[in-house]
C-alpha cells in the first residue's frame, strides 16, 4: 500500500498523459465521423445504383473486417507495400492513421444509424411536403432531419460510448494511449517495474468518462422528448 | 437533390482516387532514390527514426522525459556522426519488422538478441553487446535449481518470440509463452508459474535486493548471446554504423558510455 501511495504521482502522470491522447483520438473521430456517415448514409440511400452498391460494399467490408486489422492496414500498407510511409514513424503519424482508421469505421456505423433514422420518418411526412410544394432539400431540413436526430440518439449514445473504450485498440500501431501507458508499469518504466495496479487503474478513467457521457447523453435525449 | 448529391459524391471519390494516383508517382520516385542509398534517404529526411521499446538499461526515460541508456546514447552519436537528428519512436516490439519495412521506424536500436527470425529478416549491424538467457527462481528455491538437469521439473513462463523460448524449446522443458519478459518475472512471483527465462542484462536490473523482484534471483545460464542493431535488409547504414562503432570503441567512447549504464563488462570489442 505505501509503496502504491509512492508511486501514485508518477503513475497518475503517465496516464493522464496516455488519457489525453485517448480523449484526443475520441474527439476527432467523432468530428469527422459525424458528417462523414451522413455522406455514407446517402451514398447508400442514392436512387443512382452504382453509387449505391458502391457504398454499400464499403460498408460492408469496413464493418465485416475488425477494427484492429484494419488499422496494421491502414498504417503499415503504405510503407510495406507502395514503399512510401506516408504516416511517417513519430507519435503525430500515428496519431493521424488511428485517427483516419477510427473515422472510417465510426462513420460506416453512424450511416447505418442515420439510415435507420431517416428511413423511420414516416412516409406521409414527406408526401405532405411535396404537397405543400417544398423541394427535396427543404423537406429533409425542415422535415425529417430534426426528427431523425431524435431517433438516432439512443443508438448514437451507444456507439459513442463503445468509441471511448475501442480508442484502446490504437496501441497496436503503437499509439501511446491510456493502456499503453498503463501497462508500460508492467514491464518498467519510469523506475516502477511488474506494477499491476496501475493497468486495472486505466478502468477508472474509462468509467468516469463514461459516466459523464452517459448523463450528457440522457440530457440531450430528454431536450429532443418535444417530438412525440 | 439526391442526383445532384450522387453525382457529388462520384466526384469527391474519382478525385481521391486519383489523388492517391498522384502520390503513389511520387512514392516510386523517392524509394527509387532510398534503395540505392538509405543513407541518403535518412540524410534527406534529416532525421534518423529509432525504434526503440522501454527497455533499462538500454533505452530508457529520465527524469525530464527524454531518452537515455546505452542503446539511446550510441544512437544519438550515431545520428550526430551522420549529421541527422535522432528520433525515438516507442513500437510494439512483436512488430519491429513490420515497422522496419514499412519505412515508419529506419533501424532497431534496443538490446535486440541476433536470433535466426532477426538476422533473415533485418540487415544487422555487428554484435555489441554480450548476454545470456538466464533462469529466474525465487530465491529460497534457488540452491536446488543450479544446473540445467535440475530443471526438468519446473513449469517455465518466457516472452513469446524471444531467444528465451528458443532455449526451454531446445531443452524440452514445459513452460507457457507470455507476452513480454517482465510477463515472465510477474509470472514467478505470482507463483503461477516456477521459472522464467530472461536476458541476463534485464536481470541485472530487475531482479534481486533493491528492485521490485527482491523475492526473486537468477541462477543458470542457458547460453550465450549476442545483442546487435538492425537495418532494412539491403540497407548502407549497416556498414556506417559497423565503421562507427569501431571508431568509437577504439577511441574509449563507447566504454565511457557503457559505464555510465553499468554494461561495460558485456560490451564487444569492436
Amino acid at each position: 500500500m505505501e509503496q502504491i501511495l509512492e508511486q501514485l504521482p508518477i503513475v497518475l502522470k503517465a496516464l493522464n498523459i496516455g488519457f489525453l491522447q485517448t480523449l484526443k483520438l475520441f474527439f476527432v473521430t467523432l468530428i469527422g465521423a459525424f458528417p462523414l456517415g451522413l455522406v455514407i448514409a446517402f451514398g447508400s440511400m442514392s436512387r443512382f445504383k452504382p453509387l449505391s452498391y458502391f457504398t454499400k460494399i464499403i460498408v460492408w467490408i469496413i464493418r465485416g473486417t475488425p477494427l484492429m486489422i484494419q488499422l496494421l492496414i491502414i498504417y503499415y500498407f503504405p510503407g510495406l507495400v507502395l514503399h512510401n510511409p506516408v504516416w511517417g514513424g513519430g507519435e503525430t503519424g500515428r496519431f493521424v492513421a488511428a485517427s483516419v482508421s477510427f473515422i472510417l469505421n465510426y462513420a460506416c456505423y453512424f450511416s447505418e444509424i442515420y439510415r435507420g433514422g431517416i428511413q423511420g420518418v414516416p412516409v406521409g411526412q414527406e408526401e405532405a411536403g411535396l404537397v405543400l410544394g417544398m423541394t427535396r432539400g427543404q423537406i429533409f431540413l425542415k422535415i425529417t432531419l430534426l426528427q431523425m436526430i431524435k431517433r438516432i440518439v439512443p443508438p448514437m449514445s451507444n456507439e459513442i460510448i463503445t468509441l471511448v473504450k475501442d480508442t484502446s485498440l490504437a496501441r497496436i500501431i503503437a499509439l501511446q494511449e491510456i493502456i499503453w501507458a498503463g501497462q508500460a508499469f508492467m514491464k518498467g518504466s519510469q523506475g516502477i517495474s511488474g506494477a499491476i495496479w496501475p493497468l486495472f487503474f486505466t478502468a477508472v478513467y474509462y468509467l468516469i468518462c463514461n459516466g459523464m457521457l452517459t448523463v450528457l447523453l440522457g440530457r440531450l435525449e430528454k431536450k429532443l422528448d418535444y417530438f412525440k | 437533390m439526391k442526383k445532384i448529391l450522387a453525382l457529388m459524391l462520384t466526384l469527391v471519390l474519382t478525385l481521391s482516387l486519383t489523388a492517391c494516383g498522384d502520390s503513389k508517382e511520387d512514392k516510386d520516385a523517392s524509394s527509387a532514390s532510398s534503395e540505392e542509398s538509405d543513407i541518403a534517404y535518412v540524410k534527406d529526411k534529416g532525421s534518423l527514426v529509432i525504434g526503440i521499446t522501454d527497455f533499462e538499461p538500454m533505452d530508457y526515460k529520465d527524469e525530464s522525459g527524454e531518452w537515455i541508456g546505452f542503446d539511446a546514447d550510441m544512437a544519438k552519436a550515431f545520428a550526430e556522426s551522420l549529421g541527422v537528428e535522432a528520433e525515438f519512436v516507442e513500437i510494439d516490439w512483436d512488430n519491429k519488422i513490420m515497422e522496419l519495412d514499412g519505412k515508419t521506424i529506419d533501424c532497431v536500436w534496443n538490446g535486440m538478441t541476433l536470433t535466426d527470425e532477426v538476422t533473415s529478416s533485418m540487415s544487422c549491424s555487428n554484435a555489441y553487446c554480450n548476454n545470456a538467457q538466464i533462469v529466474i527462481v525465487p530465491k529460497d528455491k534457488a540452491d536446488q535449481y543450479q544446473d540445467t538437469d535440475s530443471l526438468s521439473d519446473l513449469t517455465f513462463a518466457v516472452e513469446a518470440g524471444s531467444a528465451g523460448e528458443e532455449q526451454v524449446k531446445a531443452l524440452d522443458l514445459n513452460y507457457t509463452a507470455v507476452k513480454a519478459q517482465a510477463d515472465a518475472l510477474m509470472e514467478v512471483a505470482a507463483g503461477t508459474s516456477d521459472a522464467a527465462v530472461i536476458d541476463s542484462l534485464m536481470a541485472a536490473a530487475m531482479v534481486g535486493e533493491g528492485t521490485s523482484y527482491a523475492d526473486l534471483t537468477y541462477t543458470v545460464g542457458l547460453n550465450n548471446e549476442e545483442y546487435g542493431v538492425g537495418f532494412r535488409k539491403g540497407s548502407d547504414l549497416t556498414k556506417a554504423l559497423n565503421e562507427f562503432f569501431s571508431s568509437s570503441y577504439k577511441s574509449g567512447s563507447m566504454t565511457t558510455c557503457a559505464e555510465t549504464y553499468g554494461v561495460q563488462a558485456a560490451v564487444i570489442e569492436q
